[in-house]
């Protein structure tokens, strides 16, 4: 029904309009995450500081891990954490139903309708961290190797978006799933360091059931020629397609979810 | 052909047990047992377009559930429900598109922004061609008087000013039905009013159908000449308001007031039911039972002076059905 | 108000939190992976060196070490934040002063009720199952073990204030949200729960030894495994409770401002 082109525009103009009442505390919003995403980046290079490297890899190799994972983390997560942590408010007083009875794809209203802005903070300090540790690391670019760079990180940001998509549809059938989140950045932190220092059942577990291995640390093992562990030579592949893969799998339990959907409850 | 057309169509919510108390609480810890509830159980009807239905019942009867899955936004347990031709989750998109929503008691409009912006953002996501939208809007804001507040942020607006721009937003892309869910609660009076005249303006000019619930049975009077009434998830009663006193079995009310006091009177026709001398009241048995069938069975020879038919109130006749219902269900 | 009455809000605290039940799962969960992830790293960079410990610490006291100042006295301070601060920012705290009660002796109260829930639930199933699979270290003496409780009730003490300070705060500063984000920048580093202070540059220690926030992870984990002599125990346990009495006459004259404003202005 509703052409998109216009209608995307239209909901984040709508949405940022209805933010930008409160300038201030959304300038301290980014101030305040890139103090704490600073603050925890230094606690690390001061481990590799100390030791010299962690797995194998040096601080200009962890620098380039950690700023791949928070810009892949920070692009998903715009497009998807507020929006669905709310899902559990939004079904519990109704709106989740007002939006069900517009005629456009309700995971399109939902992400755009709250397109979050406050990652801001992240991005400039990702950026920052990736262009500098780039200059560091031993890596010969081509055109090519930059666009595989491009298309490993859109397929993990992908990975990103479509698990958060996952847990807040949950709340469409068990109205709670909030609590999934803890789950999610209790691997989205073990995502942000080198996988091989892992004991093998989690660096399985972290390939597999809780992918956030393709959030970081194979696209850029792959980027730097690293082993990876059980991937080997399938690394690079592995890491373009995940996204995808993640992306369908959650399409097809975000349909389960709204068909199962219960309202609050009668 | 039946716009909507509901055909045994049942829903059952799963909802988790609690466990009350301290005990309770520590055994929910590891247990997760659920109870079913049917909210809705076997209803069936057709509503034709151009009608105005009033879905009523008490709180927990189901009538939410039964818009929501006309909207499209539950899939029923069992039973269909086909709306514009269509089932409505499987083609939620179109079935949108078609129809208007209003939820009394949940905004649909941006909180923090004037009226307008929720209006053109609509435009886009209805694809509302700008000759149209500008002419609706027009119209809409007159008939609903909101020109002095339409470009205040939503939050400022009282509640009636707010279902009014509620109302408006979900005419502008002029769907075919209009599903409203108790679109007068929390009202004020003369708000009510407002809301009432225009809805019944709407269907009646402009052919909209309407289906609304509520549990105001002025809302039924003023704009829906059909009324479905559920309780329990049950139909209890689908027909025009003025059958529903004959349905449910309640009668009308005869006074006959006289010159002086006649002394007793038994007929066969109608029961006394209360005595004070010169008024006498008494009960109707059937709807065929007329005033002229009594006074041809007491004849002449008394001094009547007035004749008074008084039809039950409607509110009464459902609470006394209701609370029949109660008592019924507190015997074993 | 009776004083009697305190202990009452901290058995509620306890008890409205068991009816969520599923973050009592996630909660175990977040804690095991912080810790594995933590383990992990150690192992890691432990292997990497040639002997058994570096600047006098071993592997088994390392992790022990990321237990104690991680999950056992960095608890969950934002839950007390967000109280505070969403009371201050939605003027319910007004209601606090029609109460025969002090706001921040019930905070103290009830707060006390969720850290006991959390230690129980959560930090205690952890510390066993670590325990058992991995191996933790008993305290270095029973000098060190006794040490290590006095700086422990230090630790949440400290803590506390600093926490509620912070959510006063927002009477005049920004939202709840970012005060969490700024504290807690401020915490990853200078707390010592992440990387203990002898791992840090010397000058970097010298400040965050002497900054109140070392009290709340760094020393309390520090003395149990050994890494500080009685007589620098002492000092230290003396230097704490100095910078503890100047942040509670912080926090008693923040709230007496509160009150003055809230009084004067209606909030």
């Amino acid at each position: 029904m509703a052409r998109l082109h216009v209608v995307i525009p239209a909901l984040v103009h709508t949405f940022i309009r209805s933010k930008t009442e409160y300038p201030g505390a959304m300038v301290l919003g980014w101030l305040s995450q890139f103090a704490a995403y600073g603050s925890m980046y230094t606690a690390i290079s001061l481990i590799l500081a100390r030791f010299g490297s962690l797995g194998g890899w040096v601080w200009p190799e962890i620098a380039l891990l950690l700023s791949f994972h928070l810009l892949a983390y920070s692009l998903g997560a715009s497009l998807s954490f507020v929006q669905f942590r709310e899902m559990e408010e939004k079904v519990r007083m109704g709106t989740m139903d007002a939006i069900l009875v517009k005629p456009i794809s309700t995971w399109t209203y939902v992400v755009f309708s709250g397109l979050n802005i406050g990652y801001a903070g992240h991005i400039v300090l990702a950026l920052g961290l990736m262009g500098w540790s780039l200059t560091q690391v031993d890596v010969t670019w081509t055109i090519q190797s930059g666009l595989l760079f491009l298309g490993y990180l859109v397929s993990a940001a992908m990975i990103v978006a479509a698990t958060m998509t996952m847990i807040g549809a949950t709340a469409l059938v068990w109205v709670k799933s909030n609590h999934l989140y803890q789950i999610f950045f209790g691997f989205w932190e073990l995502a942000r360091y080198p996988l091989n220092i892992f004991p093998l059942p989690l660096q399985i577990l972290m390939l597999t059931f809780a992918p956030l291995a393709f959030m970081a640390y194979v696209p850029v093992a792959a980027t730097l020629g690293k082993p990876v562990p059980l991937l080997g030579d399938w690394a690079s592949a592995a890491a373009l397609l995940s996204g995808p893969l993640v992306t369908l799998i959650a399409m097809a339990h975000w349909r389960w979810c709204l068909r199962n959907y219960q309202g609050a409850g009668g | 052909m039946a716009i909507i057309a509901a055909s045994g169509v049942e829903k059952i919510f799963r909802q988790p047990k609690r466990h009350a108390g301290f005990g309770g609480a520590i055994r929910s810890l590891f247990s997760r047992e659920f109870t079913e509830v049917r909210a809705v159980d076997g209803i069936s009807f057709k509503i034709e377009s151009g009608e105005a239905v009033g879905y009523l019942g008490p709180n927990g009867a189901g009538k939410s559930t039964m818009i929501k899955m006309m909207t499209g936004i539950l899939v029923p347990s069992s039973g269909t429900v086909e709306v514009l031709g269509r089932e409505p989750h499987n083609n939620r998109i179109t079935n949108a598109a078609e129809i208007g929503v209003v939820f009394g008691q949940r905004s649909q409009l941006w909180w923090d922004l004037p009226v307008r912006d929720s209006f053109d953002l609509n435009r886009h996501i209805y694809d509302i061609p700008a000759p149209r939208f500008t002419e609706n809007l027009a119209r809409l804001t007159t008939m609903l008087d909101m020109s002095s507040y339409i470009d205040r942020p939503v939050r400022q607006l009282s509640l009636g000013q707010r279902m009014r721009a509620e109302i408006a937003m979900a005419l502008l892309h002029d769907p075919k039905i209009l599903f409203l869910d108790e679109p007068t609660i929390g009202l004020d009076v003369v708000a009510k009013d407002v809301v009432r005249k225009f809805l019944a303006e709407v269907n009646r000019d402009r052919g909209t159908t309407i289906i609304l619930t509520t549990h105001d049975l002025v809302d039924i009077e003023e704009i829906c000449p059909r009324l479905i009434m559920v309780d329990d998830g049950k139909l209890l009663f689908d027909g025009e308001l003025k059958h529903l006193r004959t349905a449910l079995g309640s009668r009308r009310r005869l006074k006959l007031e006289f010159g002086s006091d006649p002394g007793p009177i038994a007929l066969k026709t109608a029961q006394l039911v209360a005595d004070e001398g010169a008024a006498k009241h008494f009960l109707l048995d059937s709807e065929q039972t007329s005033i002229l069938d009594v006074l041809t069975e007491l004849g002449s020879g008394h001094d009547l002076k007035d004749v008074k038919l008084e039809e039950p109130d409607i509110e009464e006749v459902i609470r006394t059905f209701y609370q029949n219902k109660v008592q019924a269900g507190a015997v074993p | 108000m009776k004083l009697a009455a305190y202990p009452a809000f901290t058995a509620t605290a306890f008890q409205s939190r068991l009816a969520y039940r599923n973050q009592v799962w996630s909660g175990v969960f977040g804690e095991l992976v912080f810790m594995f992830a933590r383990i992990a790293i150690w192992t890691s960079v432990f292997s990497t060196v040639a002997s058994d410990s570096v600047d006098g610490v071993t592997l088994p006291q390392m992790i022990t070490y990321a237990l104690l100042a991680g999950p056992v006295l960095y608890w969950d301070y934002s839950r007390l934040l967000r109280d505070v601060g969403t009371a201050v920012k939605s003027g319910d705290i007004a209601v606090y002063l029609l109460k025969p009660l002090l706001y921040p002796a019930y905070m103290l109260a009830s707060h006390t009720g969720n850290f006991l829930f959390d230690l129980l639930t959560v930090t205690v199933p952890v510390a066993i199952i670590i325990g058992f699979t991995v191996g933790l270290v008993p305290p270095a003496s029973l000098f060190h073990g006794l040490a290590f409780l006095a700086f422990w009730a230090l630790s949440f003490g400290m803590l506390f204030l600093l926490t509620t300070i912070l959510g006063l705060a927002a009477f005049w500063l920004m939202t709840a949200d970012s005060l969490d984000w700024f504290f807690n920048s401020i915490m990853i580093l200078f707390a010592g729960g992440i990387v203990p202070l002898w791992f840090f540059p010397d000058w970097l220690a010298t400040i965050a030894g002497n900054l109140p926030f070392a009290w709340v992870s760094y020393y309390p984990a520090a003395i149990y495994i050994g890494q500080l002599d009685p007589s620098q125990a002492l000092t230290a346990f003396i230097i704490g409770i100095v910078w503890f009495a100047v942040l509670l006459a912080v926090l008693l004259w923040l709230w007496a401002k509160a009150r003055h404003r809230l009084i004067v202005q209606g909030g």
